[in-house]
């Protein structure tokens, strides 16, 4: 990295207001946020949620109503015209008449240097279809394609909005596979998705967004044991189960106890104290301490579905 | 970023590969370059009256310069309207994400038009040099460069449909409007009384004449065989108008789609 003194992004209380066909739409209602290079971060949330207008203001796509947006210590416009910064868009974007290859060549010409042409093609696994027109490619190719022009810059950091949408479960996963490699070599990632398990599996950290503002922010561990909490079970002498219950239930960072004949089964968002209590005190054996799934932690969270049909009056407006 | 080999930007490559695309278009070439030559060898190198005097040449090079102008309007009017149409369909997104300035853009595009809008003009000057068109030096050279140049009206004038319209049925349109702009540009048939003081307020009318002005010096033929003078400063109002309108049309509906984002 050029520049590790500054952050990869820096968001300072922006706002994002549209005028639409209701009245003012504000999608961006307020986020702070500093993302630190090198780090993998998803945004998560529901559709409507902000997402892609916070990563268009991240992208100087769109200017902020309020607030300030910086990108590896300057204006994001500045980032994109150094090739420091690049993304792979939700829809549309690309010339449906062009093969794959000229559109690449083409989005090349605009850089002042860049990664050779063949060198991109390769690595999003498309140089068996670069004389294929854009138009005769399948929904994952073009997103593949969408990969490779934002590649040519060399980025530092890369944004990718909802990237695996439409693509079929092993398109999903060699995308994915292909980012791994791209973040193992340093890059800074950031990517919008509603999808839970994709947060799960490949972010380090999950900022969860809803209606315009972070709503939770942290490891992805973190982020589902302070939501959730975690489940810890365990079977107890059958004379203690009943005062055991009764104990825990008093205690603050218990949400729930379940009692299924010898064993107890305890809701918490403090498994280490209640496991301690446990084994210490009550002479617990098998005990076991799961986490919750984070679509519960995201229900819990935003009170919203997280998948689709959300009725938040916010939009992700920029791209319709 | 990491010590990877890089290449150079191509400063070319998109202007290159933008009029490959387009004349990879054989449909829409078939309008701008073969329906014209067609006409021409119709209405032009055929017609009993070709080799008539007119001006600084004859009736056929009178003819040829009419039909040129109308390949070059209906290359650079596709030009303009598919512009429009690709930077809203998300297109302007991807190109938001490269250093690529909108002058740059705005420029390339232009390139590419003059290229093309060229290219039905090279052809119908070459089937009128082969089929007895005659005219002065002046003549050849001076209409040739006012046709150029002038097409570029008419990608704002495609521009402005696509902007407002946002759809490539809206381009098609623009294009298909160009026929009744063309019998109201005196391209196709000469007009006269009322119709021809009407048509005197048409966008093609102004651009034709002032690209037939080097052969005719402002002499006017109507249907009824009647010549009559027409002032320079006319046309030159008609396209300054035009263009004026166009632009601000276009900067407004530019303005109107940037306050969506």
């Amino acid at each position: 990295m050029t520049s590790p003194q500054h952050p990869a992004v820096e968001l300072t209380a922006i706002t994002k207001s549209f005028p639409g066909r209701a009245g003012t739409v504000r999608a961006v209602r307020g986020i702070d946020l500093t993302i630190a290079t090198g780090e993998v971060v998803a945004l998560l949330g529901p559709n409507g949620a902000g997402k892609t207008t916070t990563l268009d203001l991240l992208l100087g796509l769109t200017t902020p109503t309020s607030g300030e947006v910086r990108v590896l210590g300057g204006s994001p416009r500045e980032a994109v015209r150094a090739g420091r910064i690049a993304a792979v868009l939700q829809t549309g974007g690309l010339l449906r008449d062009l093969t794959v290859r000229e559109t690449v060549e083409l989005v090349a010409s605009t850089y002042a240097v860049h990664v050779p042409v063949e060198d991109v093609l390769r690595r999003a696994s498309l140089t068996a279809i670069a004389g294929r027109r854009v138009s005769l490619c399948s929904g994952g190719e073009q997103q593949r394609l969408r990969f490779a022009l934002a590649l040519l810059p060399d980025p530092e950091l890369l944004v990718l909005d909802e990237p695996t949408a439409g693509m079929d479960v092993a398109a999903r996963r060699a995308f994915w596979d292909a980012m791994h490699a791209e973040a193992a070599q340093g890059r800074t990632v950031v990517f919008a998705t509603h999808y839970l398990e994709e947060a799960d599996d490949f972010a380090s950290r999950i900022v969860l967004v809803a209606g315009g503002r972070v709503v939770a922010d942290g490891p992805a561990d973190v982020i589902r044991s302070t939501a959730l909490g975690r489940t810890v079970a365990a079977r107890l002498a059958p004379e203690v189960v009943g005062p055991a219950a009764t104990e825990l239930r008093a205690l603050a960072v218990v949400h729930d106890v379940r009692v299924d004949g010898d064993r107890l089964t305890v809701t918490t968002a403090d498994s280490d104290a209640v496991a301690r209590i446990l084994l210490t005190t009550l002479d617990a054996r098998d005990v076991e301490i799961t986490t919750g799934s984070l679509e519960s932690a995201f229900l819990t969270l935003t009170g919203s579905t997280p998948s689709t049909g959300s009725t938040t009056p916010a939009t992700e407006g920029a791209a319709a | 970023m990491s010590a990877m080999t890089t290449t150079r930007g191509e400063r070319t490559a998109y202007a290159r590969i933008e009029l490959r695309r387009t004349l990879r278009n054989v449909v829409a070439m078939f309008f701008v370059v073969g329906l014209p030559g067609f006409m021409y060898l119709l209405f032009g190198a055929s017609a009993g009256y070709s080799q008539e005097r007119a001006g600084n040449g004859n009736v056929a090079l009178y003819v040829m310069i009419s039909m040129a102008a109308y390949g070059a309007v209906t290359a650079t009017v596709g030009i303009g309207g598919s512009a429009a149409v690709e930077r809203m369909q998300g297109w302007g997104r991807q190109l938001g994400l490269t250093p690529l300035r909108d002058s740059t853009y705005v420029a390339t595009k232009a390139l590419v038009a003059l290229a093309v809008a060229a290219l039905p003009i090279l052809v119908v000057y070459v089937l009128g040099l082969l089929t007895g068109a005659e005219g002065t030096p002046g003549a050849w050279l001076g209409s040739a460069v006012i046709l150029v140049v002038g097409a570029l009206l008419f990608a704002l004038y495609g521009l402005v449909f696509g902007l407002a319209f946002r759809s490539e049925a809206a381009v098609s349109a623009a294009s298909g409007s160009l026929v009744v702009l063309g019998f109201l540009g005196n391209i196709f048939f000469p007009l006269s009384g009322v119709l021809l003081d009407v048509a005197r307020f048409t966008p093609l009318y102004g651009y034709v004449s002032l690209a037939r002005y080097p052969l005719t010096e402002g002499s006017v033929i109507d249907a009824d065989g009647n010549l009559a003078s027409e002032a320079l400063w006319m046309s030159v109002a008609n396209v300054a108008a035009w263009t004026t309108i166009l632009a601000v049309l276009a900067t407004w509906l530019v303005r109107r789609s940037r306050g969506r984002q």
